[in-house]
């Protein structure tokens, strides 16, 4: 390898840096420093002439790495990067030294803002030092998406991605799309009957050339990844087999009546709330109108997004259709969904009377009636009788019984309620945690439908940006396996979040796949043989760096 | 600790871009003044900390060592951050086996845009490792 020649760029940003940080010692000091050939102190180094400058005397001298001391590489580190690389050096090749918001900024004693600027500086010079080259390559991805779950937000995703003309199929393992939305008696606060909804997105799905849906179908198997995933599709005795390169799960949740939590048992005028809307959606199953209703909601989940405007739905749909007495128990109403403080109101206008509670109801039947006794809390606690011919309770939503399989097979993570865990639940709330594979709606956050349309848009555009293009830059052996090293002892594959290892039995090593890693160099940290290495972040950079204490 | 040179402690903040860096900055955008004693390293996770840094940081003459990794069930590597920990205890237990106070090495975390809380967090790591005096490893101590 050639002498290694550090060209250490300083910003004084427009002198927010230098009116803290004695440049000029830091410059003098660099200069003594081992391998260091140039040390140039710049106006702005983010303005167009000044990155012309760099790479002038990039080239000029020689340089083959380059430190640059200013801002916090989380605003330009990407254009520096190609900055570097225009200069005709390896893009890795680069290391940032955070002297604006992490030194200038915060320290304004000039003497102890210099010392800790210069360290940072060191320590920047120490690593970039022992940087390896790290090439980057483009590799072609399949235009294909594969969309589990043909609910109404499978279906959205579906649209969304048939719009921005990729090729999707869509697997529903019921016999008909449409999923949940087809037992909602009404969509309020949206302004469409679920019907002309189903209606509206099952003509747009099947007139659609870019989607397939198949429908009584079901995962199989799935291999590969992000780019390039297989998968085998069983529908009825059929077995498909088709390559995509990202899937989208939209499988939804399910619902469970607890009995445990409420004490009692359902019965012909106690029933759950997807019992009531079965009821309201065929009419012909009511044999007697009830009188009075009462709900209870808040039992189960503090505050869900789900049942909460459900419940608020029902009643609407309860008052308005056959004009009842309706009561609603809950514990505390809250509503943070756009339109449901409206449609509270409404349900308020309408003469629906809350209740809240703090100690759960007694509930009592009797002659056919239910007695709801319950300390009225805005009623100097008195206690109220309620009289209901009918009593809905809420169920619990709780993840898909499927879940656990696709968990296995696609080698995702459950959250802790065992819905499907996103990668972060911040930054990245649509993504899973192996690349490639997303989820919209339900079977990962507790959405109302409003937002779990948003949810299904943000999916699909996440998919769209990843492999619209038909390729992916991929950076090739960021992290690398010595063979001579790998004992096999599986450490790096049990242990890597992302599903990005696997392992060459003829070749008798682990090795990473560079489309699926996601940088995070866990592998490297708990290999026992310290047979990986992270070329960004290698041991020995991180051991340089602490030369400075 | 009255020897009339006023004790500067020296503490390596490992500290994850996902949380604490961003942090950092995020505290650098307030204008929030912390201890500048404080060396810290970036990485990309806190699971990329191995024990072996840790140690190596008090062999430099580190006088505590601190890895800053996002809430639990925050990390962007699902499990760098519980990682990091286990690592934390792995070195705790071997600097006791030196006889240097565990507490030198802790693990704390904080969300990347909680600026105030990263230079809380240095203050009360200073205090600690102030109250704790120089590391019995310090080459020059």
């Amino acid at each position: 390898m050639d002498e290694v020649k550090i060209g250490v760029f300083i910003c004084n940003c427009g002198d927010t840096i230098s009116k803290s940080v004695d440049l000029l010692d830091i410059r003098a000091r660099l200069e003594k420093l081992a391998d260091v050939a140039l040390v140039s102190i710049g106006h702005d180094l983010c303005s167009p002439q000044a990155q012309q400058a760099i790479r002038k005397d990039i080239i000029d001298n020689g340089i083959n790495r380059v430190v640059i001391a200013a801002c916090s590489p989380q605003l330009y580190g990407d254009a520096l990067a190609n900055l570097v690389e225009k200069a005709g050096l390896n893009r890795h090749l680069l290391s940032v030294a955070n002297i604006r918001e992490q030194c200038s900024w915060v320290h304004p004693d000039k003497d102890k803002a210099t010392k800790k600027a210069m360290v940072q500086i060191r320590m920047a010079v120490d690593k970039v030092r022992l940087q390896d080259v790290v090439e980057q390559a483009e590799v072609e991805v399949y235009k294909d998406v594969l969309v589990i779950g043909g609910g109404i937000v499978g279906m959205e995703v579906a649209i969304e991605l048939s719009n921005l003309n990729l090729r999707t199929t869509l697997i529903e393992k019921e016999a008909n799309l449409g999923g949940r939305l087809k037992q909602f008696a009404a969509l309020y606060p949206l302004q469409v009957t679920p019907e002309e909804m189903l209606t509206s997105r099952l003509k747009q799905v099947t007139g659609s050339e870019n989607i397939d849906a198949l429908t009584s179908a079901g995962l199989k198997d799935l291999s590969g990844e992000v780019g390039n995933f297989t998968a085998k599709i069983r529908k009825g005795n059929e077995e498909i087999s088709r390559n995509f390169g990202a899937i989208i799960l939209a499988t939804g949740y399910e619902t469970l009546f607890l009995d445990k939590v409420y004490g009692f048992e359902l019965g012909d005028n106690i029933i759950t709330q997807s019992q009531l809307e079965g009821m309201l959606k065929s009419p012909g199953e009511i044999k007697k109108i009830p009188q009075s209703v009462g709900f209870v909601f808040d039992i189960c989940d503090e505050h869900s997004r789900i049942s909460t405007p459900s419940t608020l739905r029902n009643a609407l749909v309860i008052k308005e259709r056959f004009g009842s007495e309706v009561y609603v128990l809950c514990r505390n109403l809250q509503v943070d969904g756009a339109g449901l403080e409206k449609l509270y109101q409404d349900v308020r206008n309408k003469g629906v009377i809350f209740f809240k509670f703090e100690r759960f109801p007694k509930v009592l039947r009797e002659n056919g009636k239910i007695n709801i006794q319950v300390e009225d809390l805005s009623m100097a606690r008195e206690q109220v009788m309620l009289s209901c011919d009918l009593l809905v309770v809420e169920e619990k939503v709780v993840p898909h019984q499927d879940f656990a399989t696709l968990e296995s097979m696609l080698n995702i993570g459950l959250g802790p309620r065992d819905f499907y865990q996103e990668d972060n639940v911040h930054l990245y709330p649509t993504s899973s945690t192996k690349s490639g594979i997303f989820f919209a709606g339900n079977c990962h956050q507790d959405l109302d439908l409003g937002r779990a349309l948003t949810d299904a848009s943000n999916a699909a555009s996440e998919a769209y940006q990843l492999i619209s293009s038909g390729k992916m830059r991929v950076e090739v052996e960021r992290v690398v396996v010595d063979p001579d090293k790998c004992a096999l002892c599986l450490t790096c594959l049990r242990f890597c979040p992302h599903d990005a290892i696997r392992i060459d039995y003829e070749k008798k090593t682990a090795h990473i796949l560079d489309l699926a890693c996601q940088g995070c160099g866990i592998c490297a940290a708990v290999c026992p043989a310290k047979a990986i290495k992270f070329k960004d972040w290698s041991d020995d950079q991180i051991l340089a760096e602490l030369e400075v204490v | 600790m009255t020897t009339g040179v006023e004790f500067l402690p020296c503490i390596v903040a490992f500290c994850c871009v996902h949380s604490a860096y961003q942090a950092a900055d995020a505290a650098g955008r307030m204008r929030i003044p912390y201890p500048e004693n404080i060396i810290m390293v970036h990485i990309p996770c806190a699971g990329r900390v191995d024990t072996l840094h840790i140690l190596r940081a008090f062999e430099n003459g580190a006088d505590g060592v601190v890895i800053l990794a996002c809430h639990e069930g925050a990390c962007h590597h699902i499990l760098g951050n519980i990682r990091a920990k286990e690592r934390v205890e792995r070195a705790n237990a071997l600097l006791r086996e030196i006889g240097v106070d565990g507490r030198r090495v802790e693990m704390r975390t904080c969300a990347p845009n909680d600026g105030s809380r990263f230079a809380r967090v240095c203050h009360e790591l200073e205090e600690k490792i102030k109250e704790l005096g120089p590391s019995p490893l310090r080459k020059h101590a």
